[in-house]
């Protein structure tokens, strides 16, 4: 068949086009706009002025940033661990032929499709709340009145409470990703392991784990990009005013960019855009790491 | 040669189509809400606005009170004088994003408004200046000359905002807890509110709540009847916490929470927890907070509020005529055709009948003097409001600093908390401030 170059060109330049305008071009411009001192994010480029790369200087010397990269790190790492185990889990127990599976799917999935604000709001008010909270009325009916009398919301358990909520609401949707990886595994591996004497537990760590290699890679990759972009439920946890517990890149970058709390404060777009290229730095190790330890390109099945 | 033709026709059709999904048209808003005119004969009245209609980009949810207020009152205000407008209910958070961008971007909008520093300060280059205006309609003999002195003054020397929705942040209390434990007086100084502290906790209620929200406040408004609001600015912007009034402040505060005058919950009390469960709940007698309290809590509250302000504390430099007290703002685009027409809007808003209707639904002090009935649940906010003198900002200067203030309200809730003295907190701010 005839190639014609003309209209391949034709053809592909308006979806080029619409990439360049939507996607190149910010970022080009948020990459310009960290080496920039500029006050309001929309500022015309003639009110810049050249800071060079003091944005991230100031970053690197700002506590409260450090901070806030610890609780995403935090948040990445053992939140991350604990997702991934608990839907990894649920996934194998799913696939492994149990009654009622769309059913428990349907359970485990149910916070994808509640409002995150619904969530936390369940969390803050319901579960955690010292006076009628959930954990301590189940504490205190069963007499363990130390833990009945933690406030799960003070400065010190803040983030792991939010931790511990969010992850509630995520294991739903990696175990998804998960279960659909196990099921494109063909019954006939497990059905030769289990003749020639593999219990479940050696077929799930020769036969699924190897062959979920490229899931793993996805789950990592979906849940590190999740986790930088961590902000909602930071908000939600810490209303009107941030604070150190919930603190994230992104939320101290919304504070720079449109001020913070109800105060009038100093606002500079040239640091928020230097946290864009610093989280986008971060998810870039994170995947290029991600492809080096978890090569699954020489397994076929 | 017509294969050609037709892909390229087909080509253009796509790429117009792509386009025109990324363009918005006007009034597109999904909350925008577009009072009609209803009468064909005030058609002629409507050309006075230049730009077609009216655009208005408010603050508020079209669900709340105000907004359902603000909502009677453009209806009945094009009904009037068949101005059409086209009234968009951002949010709070709507405005806050979305208002810099879409002016830099030529949207046409004729008013908004947002919190009197917000408006005058981040916002300052698109207002339109208003003294001609409220000149000619002789606007400030009915407005509150203590707010239209505010917006002057952070408009920098002339008229940028007109002021409505006035608040004042003071300490918000239940009369009828007062009245139990035999507290007569509202306490205006601090001897005088740990005395009301101990009588309120001997009757078995917890004298003081507050939640994560406000918590800096507290900070803010005893450093500043300490040492004045712009002392405050200057340490929490420039690290000073070696200040002696830190240390001071620290340990009025210790002294509160070791005897047992805050909420046990105050440390994890996350917004509107203490507000809700412990205030409005009846179980809390005392919450700094603004004059919007009584209104957010008024499905739950049931008794009748009362209202001090923050006492005056031994050889401070402030009174009790000092707290942040302000308004919403309206402002006009400067790039506004329609600048007399937002204006009237805004006096239909402000004024008489729709004032009295926000007032009422949004359990609000009015804007208007001649409104001189408030709610009954903003009676005793009445005499605080007239009594204010010097004005703060929020937080009285103690969230001036963005990087500081969450560090503020982590040591500060566990100074209010108990599991941090005086001492401690000192040392942990001024760490925090190298």
């Amino acid at each position: 068949m005839k190639k014609n170059k003309t209209m391949i060109v034709a053809f592909t330049a308006p979806a080029v086009l619409m990439f360049m305008i939507v996607f190149l071009y910010p970022i080009c411009r948020t990459f310009a706009m960290s080496f920039f001192k500029i006050e309001g994010v929309t500022d015309n480029v003639s009110k810049w002025s050249f800071v060079g790369i003091s944005n991230f200087i100031r970053l690197f010397q700002t506590k409260l940033f450090l901070t806030s990269m610890w609780n995403m790190f935090r948040i990445w790492l053992i939140g991350g661990i604990l997702v991934m185990c608990l839907a990894l889990l649920f996934a194998v127990i799913i696939t492994s032929g149990i009654r009622f599976k769309s059913f428990f799917r349907a359970v485990i999935y149910m916070p994808n499709i509640v409002s995150a604000v619904a969530l936390a709001t369940m969390w803050l008010q319901y579960v955690y709340s010292p006076k009628f909270g959930l954990l301590k009325s189940l504490f205190t009916t069963l007499h363990m009145d130390k833990l009945a009398k933690i406030q799960y919301l003070d400065t010190t358990n803040k983030f792991w409470a939010l931790l511990f909520a969010y992850c509630f609401g995520m294991v739903g949707y990696h175990m998804l990703i998960f279960a659909s990886g196990i099921e494109r595994i063909g019954a006939e591996y497990y059905e030769a392991a289990t003749l020639d004497g593999a219990n479940k537990v050696r077929q799930f760590y020769f036969i699924t784990l190897p062959l979920l290699k490229g899931v793993i890679k996805t789950n990592i990759t979906m849940w590190s990009v999740s986790s930088v972009a961590f902000f909602v439920w930071s908000q939600l946890f810490s209303t009107v005013t941030a604070d150190t517990a919930t603190i994230t890149p992104m939320v101290y970058m919304y504070l720079q960019i449109f001020g913070a709390g109800n105060s009038v404060t100093e606002r500079n777009a040239g640091l928020g855009a230097a946290i864009g290229v610093l989280l986008s730095i971060c998810v870039v190790i994170i995947f290029w790491v991600c492809n080096l330890a978890l090569k699954d390109d020489d397994i076929e099945f | 040669m017509k294969k050609k033709l037709f892909c390229a026709a087909l080509l253009a059709s796509f790429t117009a189509i792509m386009m025109t999904g990324c363009g918005q048209s006007s009034g597109a808003d999904s909350s925008s809400t577009e009072q009609q005119s209803q009468d064909d004969t005030k058609d002629e009245t409507a050309s006075t606005t230049e730009g077609g209609k009216l655009v208005y980009w408010s603050m508020w949810e079209a669900t709340e009170p105000q907004g359902q207020a603000i909502s009677q009152a453009v209806e009945a205000f094009t009904a009037d004088t068949g101005i059409e407008v086209d009234l968009q209910f951002k949010g709070r958070t709507g405005i806050r994003e979305g208002l810099s961008p879409a002016l830099d971007a030529g949207t046409a909008i004729d008013l908004f408004d947002e919190d009197i520093d917000r408006v005058n300060t981040t916002w300052s280059t698109y207002l339109m200046d208003l003294e001609e205006l409220v000149k000619s309609s002789d606007y400030e003999s009915t407005a509150s000359q203590g707010l239209i002195a505010a917006c002057r003054e952070v408009g920098g020397g002339t008229l940028k905002s007109i002021p409505y929705q006035p608040n004042v942040f003071a300490f918000f209390y239940n009369t009828e807890i007062f009245e139990e434990a035999g507290v007569t007086k509202a306490p205006a100084t601090w001897a005088e509110l740990l005395d009301a502290c101990e009588k309120i906790k001997a009757a078995g209620y917890t004298p003081i709540t507050c939640d994560d929200a406000y918590i800096t406040s507290m900070f803010g408004y005893h450093m500043s009847r300490l040492i004045g609001e712009p002392a405050v600015e200057t340490i929490v912007k420039e690290g000073k916490w070696d200040d002696p009034a830190v240390k001071k402040t620290a340990e009025d505060y210790a002294e509160l929470a070791s005897k047992g005058y805050f909420s046990e919950t105050i440390e994890g009390n996350v917004w509107p927890a203490g507000q809700n469960s412990e205030l409005a709940l009846g179980t809390a007698a005392m919450y700094l907070n603004g004059s919007w309290l009584p209104n957010e809590v008024k499905d739950i509250a049931t008794f009748k509020w009362g209202c001090f302000s923050y006492p005056a504390l031994e050889g401070g430099v402030d009174g009790i005529d000092a707290a942040n007290y302000g308004a919403q703002v309206f402002a006009i685009n400067k790039d506004s055709k329609n600048a007399e027409s937002a204006f009237q809007l805004i006096e239909y808003i402000t004024k008489g009948e729709y004032d009295k209707v926000l007032s009422e639904l949004s359990v609000g002090i009015p804007s208007d003097t001649r409104n001189t009935q408030w709610p009954e649940m903003m009676e005793s906010v009445k005499p605080v409001m007239e009594s204010m003198k010097v004005r703060y900002p929020w937080a009285a200067g103690a969230e001036a600093n963005a990087d500081l203030t969450p560090i503020i309200k982590e040591n500060f809730l566990k100074l209010c908390g108990n599991t941090m003295t005086a001492q401690e907190f000192v040392d942990a701010m001024i760490s925090a401030g190298k």
